[in-house]
């Protein structure tokens, strides 16, 4: 199990295109991924876009991001990358 | 979406039913005489059924197979708002499929039908609830507001459970849609090409339904406020843009009044068969009608209203709604795609007008945005977004006729500022082996300061081009989102009046010419008065371009020009429309009714 740190740096936060992007990347790894309120309030699957969505994570939002599987590593990393391109929009 | 199930019943009693008159916001121009074709978005009366312990699976196959349709639908949808709005709004319907794929979402309604033996809508409906009363609770508005993407996918499951193809895509001739508000994907579900107008209760300058009918070339006033609630499908309606005015249940008197208004006005040829584009009035100065386009779904109107040219191409649509930049490339691709689209006489290419109420890219949290951070000077702040744009522009130009268009610029030193940035990216472009075509570089001029040094910064730029809208709100410092301070917004001010003379008299004095753009110009009242001061080169909505044509080509600009004068002398907005109503109606009765000149205020 890896964990890391990812910040929502994109100004919408994660509506509905930006889930969309999460949900699909995730999807693309075997391991399980989760990301979870840094104070544990909300946790949601990543490669759920409505469990994304409830996490009503906006702008600013600092996340924990959890990946648990054989390509645990690179599914972390690809996710962590996304959070950090701000999925290719607007940042703060 | 949907035609409201409840309405035809009652349609009967519209007819007992007296004439009733609703106020809004025209956002894009004609009158309609039709029948209201009521559209809402709200849930589906759905109701509980317990299912035998036998019949589950059946129930669960039964909304496996309403899932399966309603992706295929969605798949549709995406293709057609990817053809009608582009790209960067048909995202959302990508989103919807995957929530339709999300086992989380699809379990839970399952497990739904399984432990409470409950029929597939039921599971649905209860699931939706529960869903959206955790929604409402988000705190970020944004993201609750995206609350109606679920609400969206919900009516859509309980649809497609009912085993109903969405009716709604063959509307009558002369329906008239009325709504609360239109969603995007009404756009992609509604055959919006036969509807005659939009009317909505909710809206504004910018909403989705503003920028569709303007695109579609039809009538449509938002911001009504309570017209849905009375309208039932079937009733005669009437949508006057011209006065912000609809009329439920209208009299026979009043639809025979509007029946000839709306004749000449309306059913004008969208193109002269000879193919004779230019526009000459009686006294032979010839006009120049070019076309202000956004949206991809208003291009073709350019060629078939014979436009000449793109006086205004507003660039903005062109970033993703929440904020995506394009790419060179991508932007390269799309610049070459508006110069085709103009032909020879060439488009002008409006940098990003980002900042204040228009775009998610600037920084909120500005006290003021209409004042603040928009336009050039978001532009000049953010220089690698401007720099990227105009090397697109450049090299895009050596495909086409392309010229620039500098945003709201304040003075002279905006104009420097801006031009030094394109001299460098041109040199950059050739330096790296492009060849960069040739572009003229011109001021938008909607703002005081502009206005009043008008003069000066005609000495350093190639063209004008007036934006009426903005000047508008400017000169008269009236927001016109706000409909609390509407009756101030007055285009026929003589302050307004006297700005527009003061830019044109600077233009002519220094020798460059003038493209007027905004609302103004797409309304015939309105395009004469502009002719009378001056303006010979307008720009606007493509689909009132014959009307403006066949208007200007039946007056004498000496006329006009008279009649300007005396309005410039006018001390108020009521008195140069006043001025304007009787003179237009004794020298042109053929060409002007009363329905089609500014109205008459209490």
């Amino acid at each position: 199990m890896v964990e890391l740190t990812v910040a929502v740096t994109n100004k919408l936060g994660l509506h509905a295109r930006a889930a969309a992007q999460l949900v699909r990347t995730a999807n693309r790894f075997q391991s399980a991924l989760r990301l979870e309120r840094m104070d544990g309030s909300a946790s949601a699957d990543a490669k759920s876009i409505l469990n994304v969505l409830m996490l009503a994570a906006s702008g600013g939002t600092e996340l924990r991001a959890i990946a648990d599987g054989q390509d645990e590593q690179t599914a972390i990393n690809a996710v962590a990358a996304l959070f950090e391109a701000g999925f290719g929009e607007a940042k703060l | 979406m949907t035609p409201d199930p409840t309405s035809d019943s009652e349609s009967q009693l519209s007819s007992a039913a007296t004439e009733r008159r609703w106020q809004g916001l025209a956002v894009s121009e004609g009158v309609v005489v039709g029948r209201v074709l009521r559209i809402h978005r709200g849930t589906k009366h759905v109701y509980p059924a317990r299912i035998e312990v036998g019949d589950l699976d059946q129930e669960q196959a039964r909304f496996r197979v309403a899932v399966e349709l309603a992706k295929e639908q969605l798949l549709a949808i995406e293709a057609r708002a990817e053809k009608v709005l582009g790209p960067e709004q048909a995202y959302i319907f990508g989103a919807h499929r995957l929530l339709l794929e999300d086992r989380k979402l699809i379990g839970e309604i399952e497990d739904e039908i399984a432990a409470e033996q409950a029929n597939a809508e039921w599971a649905v409906k209860v699931v939706g609830d529960r869903l959206l009363a955790r929604y409402a609770e988000i705190k970020d508005d944004y993201l609750r507001e995206r609350g109606s993407d679920i609400e969206d996918i919900i009516h859509r499951l309980l649809e497609a459970l009912s085993g109903e193809r969405p009716r709604y895509r063959d509307l009558a001739a002369d329906a008239v849609i009325v709504a609360e508000d239109l969603l995007p994907s009404a756009v992609a579900e509604l055959d919006l090409e036969h509807a005659r107008a939009i009317v909505t209760d909710a809206g504004g300058w910018t909403s989705h339904t503003a920028i569709i009918a303007r695109g579609l070339g039809i009538p449509a006033i938002v911001g009504l406020g309570d017209l849905y609630p009375f309208a039932r499908t079937g009733d005669e309606i009437i949508v006057d843009s011209y006065h912000g005015a609809v009329l439920l249940h209208p009299a026979r008197q009043t639809i025979a009044e509007y029946r000839s208004a709306a004749s000449q006005v309306d059913t004008q040829p969208t193109a002269s068969p000879q193919g004779n584009d230019a526009t000459q009035t009686i006294d032979g100065v010839n006009i120049t009608l070019r076309a202000n386009v956004e949206l991809p779904a208003e291009f073709k109107g350019v060629s078939q209203y014979r436009a000449q040219g793109i006086g205004l191409y507003r660039s903005e649509f062109l970033l993703a709604r929440p904020g995506v930049m394009l790419s060179e490339e991508k932007q390269y691709k799309a610049y070459c795609e508006v110069a085709r689209l103009a032909g020879d006489q060439g488009a002008v290419v409006r940098l990003f007008d980002l900042g204040g109420d228009r775009s998610s890219v600037a920084g909120d949290g500005e006290g003021n945005p209409a004042l603040g951070l928009r336009a050039i000077r978001f532009g000049l702040t953010h220089q690698s977004v401007m720099r990227i744009q105009v090397r697109a522009i450049m090299r895009a130009a050596s495909e086409g006729r392309l010229d620039i268009v500098l945003p709201m610029v304040a003075d002279v030193g905006d104009v420097r500022r801006a031009k030094k940035i394109i001299a460098e990216e041109r040199k950059k472009l050739e330096n790296e082996g492009h060849q960069p075509g040739p572009v003229r570089i011109g001021a938008m001029i909607e703002v005081p300061s502009a206005v009043t040094t008008a003069d000066k910064i005609a000495r350093v730029v190639d063209f004008f081009e007036l934006g009426t809208n903005d000047l508008v709100q400017y000169v008269l410092a009236v927001d016109r989102s706000n409909d609390k301070v509407a009756e101030w917004f007055r285009s026929l001010h003589p302050a307004v009046l006297a700005s527009i003379s003061q830019t044109l008299e600077a233009a002519r004095g220094a020798g460059i010419p003038t493209i007027v753009c905004g609302e103004m110009a797409s309304t015939p009242a309105y395009a004469v008065v502009l002719l009378g001061l001056g303006a010979i080169d307008l720009s606007m909505t493509p689909a009132a371009i014959p009307r403006v044509s066949r208007v200007l080509a039946g007056v004498d600009s000496r006329d006009a020009a008279a009649i300007a004068a005396k309005c410039l002398e006018c001390e108020t907005a009521d008195e140069v429309e006043e001025l304007v109503r009787h003179q237009f109606l004794s020298l042109w009765p053929q060409l002007f009714s009363t329905e089609s000149l500014p109205p008459q205020r209490d």
